[in-house]
């Protein structure tokens, strides 16, 4: 997903850099949830007498926020816990400060904190998939760290709350309360162990510094590529205050602003409105408090987003369009942070002339020789530099379209469920030196606009017109699915679910070149969780 | 694979919870309205909210619709042998209740959920031969201070006349995953879970009937994914386990070489004879099976479509599209098919020609509900 060459960013000077210098957390916040935690926590929780693990069940945990809101919510909805939004907020921050999880620990489940839509998690253990990430996804259990009596215990809740779950498919075929007491559990506990020494290295480093201004790129499906300066400033400890000012691609100013919160050093959760909308940003701070990456998306339509990432200092943030054709005449957008300088696209372009120019974003008018060489070059604004962030290509050969795989859900039509949206990329590429397309040697010319449309994905869809009921997709590859519930027009009156093809095509007549990817329309999910 | 993952949607159902009350029959002005006894046939079902509904055979009517208290539990049904009571599971399966078919007055109520146990029963409903008990196959968990217990499943024995707070009069332990369970000729309750086993009420001792999931096939034959959530099969005094099975003809796992085959175990309930066997090839999802009772190699099946099938063939004879997605089936004495579940209408089929004859509108859908037929008395 992330192969968009033009958001690559480079650091500028390393005066501005010290702005990621580094501090550690006071604990003024921390005690707060920790007297609460005892206040509320313990009126059924028991003291172990173990200093080390002080509490019953949540003393052998770590978790994410989001981890440990969920269990809060739990507490409250099945176990009677009274606790006020404040206090509740206390307790999350303090164990997701005290009892978290390290950045190595997230890192590779990401995506279910930044509600990216659309992802197929690859090479789960089957061992985990039958048992476990079959209902919910693998980064679920991921992104949490218990002891091997406590996995056991975990086994046991599923069994209360969820008493079918061993007569599922998968389930019912097999012993499976023994098989996940006796087998997942202990597996669950060395794969995801509660003393993983990753932890105990992060509480002992210090943590980064996010006050300041950084340069940020990002992509929203709707409005297309942004740049910004995104400036924290600290209202009370792991409390910010939040800006965002900038433009995106087309010249539209981009104004935001709201509030953040700070988790286990790193964990950056804030909520904003964006030009009106209200967004939230689910980022990480990278250990050396050089970065912070993540998703920004809508409140309430999670698969409006797009990721955001926010580097110290002056950058050139992206390139759009990341590529220009032999003897075009094209508009180019430079986008990152004080943008300062004379403009260069390498080689064989030339700048014709600067268009518009802002601290954020240049548009040029730039001209590529007819005889300029195939290839990517460093783009330059006065001493800052993107490498290979602009391509000259002979002819688009291949198209593809991201993301490969995509789910919509049908809703609205009077229920509680609204539609679930899906958006998409094109991503061109020129054949390469071997003149081939679909081969390792293509040139990424990044993403270019490109016609939408839907077919069917089989001979069962075509026949089913699937094409006519799931939804439809509009000319930003943004797909809309159809509404929910039975339609007496379709065959068993079927809802109006569908099996697509996403089709883009780029070019005319014998150039055109086109690329689809697989969408499923299905039905609506009911119960959302932070971490699905 | 799309038919595992249709089975775990209706598993999916039925977990809802709740309190229940005990709130009296519904203000329904057919409750004077008289019923045919001598074995007229009526069709119950249960919908959402929670309402047992009663309807003549014979002209196709909702003759009463009782209020079932509590949440909605998976509207299973389990009928005495004279066909007065109906014991309905509710309050998210945590309950029993017992009614009087005739006045929707409740006769029989059973909170499964006491002495600090949270007690499930997945569709596991019925009663003795003699009408006297009245048995559930208990799935308990206990929540402690700040952490649950997993108990083992048992068999609870009920008497039918301990009134409104009905306790077992003991209980037995038995292997976890039951789901369907039957009362055999001899008393023995048949237990269909990974495999079908036969407890005594009376001793406990548990025989097995047939192996499903432990079965001892040669190695190209993929253990099956057995599964019922529904209770049908009265009409011939029969209980019927659907499963699903594949046949390597090449390397395990080679599916272009594979075969892929409906099976099923039928119990003759009045002689306790078992059959395992193949039945058709998986064309199509069948979500459950009925006999027909003129011929025991003709089954009809519902899901998408209603379907009959020669068995003795291994053939499909004849299948209809449905008007849309059904769940349960089951036949009356004069053969006519009721398919029910999912949605909120009956539809009622010839048998000969799969024709739709008629269709019965009720008030809610009635999901995992089952669709019994009794014989009034």
């Amino acid at each position: 997903m992330n192969n968009n060459k033009s958001k690559r960013a480079l650091l500028g000077g390393s005066a501005l850099a010290l702005l990621g210098a580094i501090a550690a957390p006071t604990t003024v916040s921390a005690m707060d949830g920790a007297s609460v935690l005892q206040e509320k926590c313990l009126i059924c929780h028991t003291r172990t007498g173990d200093p080390e693990a002080p509490y019953s069940r949540i003393s052998q945990q770590r978790k994410t926020p989001e981890g440990w809101h969920m269990t809060i919510n739990r507490m409250q909805r099945l176990n009677g816990l009274v606790i006020s939004p404040q206090e509740k907020q206390a307790v999350i921050q303090y164990l997701a400060d005290t009892q978290g999880l390290a950045p190595s620990e997230t890192a590779p489940y990401r995506y279910v904190l930044e509600q990216q839509p659309n992802v197929v998690e690859q090479d789960i253990d089957p061992a985990y998939v039958e048992m476990c990430a079959r209902c919910h996804s693998s980064a679920r259990f991921g992104l949490q760290r218990r002891t091997e009596a406590e996995w056991k215990l975990h086994v046991n809740t599923h069994m209360a709350i969820n008493p079918t779950t061993e007569l599922h498919a998968l389930a019912r075929d097999r012993s499976w309360y023994d098989i996940a007491l006796n087998d997942t559990a202990p597996k669950l506990a060395k794969d995801f162990n509660f003393h993983d020494a990753a932890w105990k290295k992060w509480q002992a480093a210090p943590k980064p510094e996010l006050a300041g201004r950084w340069s940020v790129a990002g992509f929203l499906p709707e409005q297309g590529d942004y740049s910004a300066t995104l400036t924290i400033t600290p209202t009370s400890n792991n409390r910010f205050e939040l800006t965002l000012d900038g433009h995106f691609v087309d010249g539209t100013a981009l104004k935001g602003s709201g509030k953040a919160k700070l988790y286990a050093g790193y964990e950056w959760r804030a909520q904003l409105n964006v030009n009106g909308t209200k967004m939230r940003q689910v980022m990480a701070a990278s250990e050396d408090g050089q970065q912070l990456t993540g998703r920004m998306y809508q409140v309430g339509r999670d698969e409006m987003g797009g990721e955001i990432n926010a580097h110290v200092g002056t950058a050139i943030a992206g390139v759009s369009p990341a590529a220009i054709k032999q003897g075009a005449v094209q508009e180019i957008t430079i986008m990152g942070s004080e943008l300062k300088g004379n403009v260069s696209l390498g080689r064989g372009v030339s700048v014709e002339k600067v268009l518009t120019r802002d601290n954020d974003r240049i548009v040029v008018l730039a001209r590529a020789q007819k005889n300029a060489t195939v290839g990517a070059r460093d783009v330059r604004v006065g001493q800052s530099r993107d490498q290979q962030a602009l391509a000259v290509y002979d002819q688009v050969a291949r198209v593809a379209v991201v993301p490969a795989e995509s789910i919509a859900r049908v809703g609205g039509n009077g229920g509680l469920v609204p539609k679930v949206q899906s958006t998409y990329r094109a991503q061109a590429f020129s054949a390469g030196p071997d003149g081939k397309a679909g081969t390792a040697d293509d040139l990424n010319l990044g993403y270019m606009p490109a016609n939408w449309s839907v077919a069917p994905f089989n001979e069962t869809a075509e026949h089913d017109k699937d094409t006519k009921y799931a939804g439809s997709i509009d000319q930003q590859g943004i797909f809309t699915p159809g509404d929910a519930g039975l339609n007496p027009e379709r065959k068993f009156s079927t809802n109006n679910l569908g099996n697509l093809k996403v089709v883009a095509s780029m070019g005319e007549g014998d150039e055109q070149v086109s690329g689809d990817a697989h969408l499923l329309v299905t039905v609506p999910v009911y119960i959302k969780r932070a971490v699905q | 694979m799309t038919f595992s993952r249709l089975f775990k949607a209706v598993a999916l159902m039925g977990a809802a919870s709740g309190a229940a009350l005990l709130t009296g029959c519904a203000a329904n002005p057919m409750a004077e309205q008289g019923m045919k006894a001598g074995g007229h046939e009526y069709v119950l079902t249960v919908t959402r909210p929670n309402q047992l509904h009663i309807i003549d055979t014979e002209t196709k009517d909702v003759v009463r619709s009782c209020d079932v208290p509590g949440t909605f539990g998976s509207g299973s049904i389990a009928s005495s042998p004279d066909g007065r009571i109906a014991y309905v599971l509710t309050a998210g399966t945590e309950k029993v209740v017992g009614f009087d078919i005739r006045n929707c007055d409740i006769v029989f109520a059973a909170n499964q959920s006491i002495n600090g146990e949270r007690v499930k029963t997945f569709v596991s409903l019925a009663v003795s031969n003699d009408g006297k008990e009245l048995y559930t196959v208990q799935n308990p968990t206990r929540k402690l201070n700040d952490r649950y217990d997993v108990l083992q499943p048992r068999l609870a024995v009920y008497d039918t006349a301990a009134g409104l707070n009905a306790k077992p009069l003991r209980t037995y332990p038995v292997d976890r995953r039951i789901t369907k369970i039957a009362v055999m000729g001899d008393g023995r309750i048949v237990l269909g879970g990974a495999d079908l086993t036969a407890i005594n009420p009376n001793t406990g001792e548990v025989k097995m009937l047939s192996k499903i999931q432990n079965w001892n096939r040669a190695g190209s034959w993929v253990p099956p994914d057995a599964f019922a959530m529904f209770n049908q099969g009265e009409h011939v005094g029969e209980y019927i386990m659907p499963y699903f099975t594949i046949k390597w003809n090449g390397a395990p796992g080679d599916m272009e070489k594979a075969e892929f085959w409906w099976g099923m175990n039928r119990i003759d309930l009045a002689s306790g004879e078992v059959e395992e066997t193949e039945t058709v090839p998986f064309e199509f999802i069948v979500f459950n099976w009925i006999t027909d009772p003129l011929n025991k190699d003709i089954l009809y099946g519902a899901f998408n479509q209603l379907s009959k099938h020669d068995i003795s063939k291994k053939e499909t004879v004849a299948a209809v599209d449905l008007d849309h997605t059904f769940y349960s089936i089951n036949m009356d004495s004069n053969r006519t098919i009721y398919i029910g579940g999912a949605s909120s209408d009956i539809s009622v089929h010839n048998p000969d020609t799969l024709e739709k004859i008629a269709s019965i509108q009720l008030t809610g859908d009635m999901s995992s509900a089952d669709l019994r037929v009794v014989k009034l008395h």
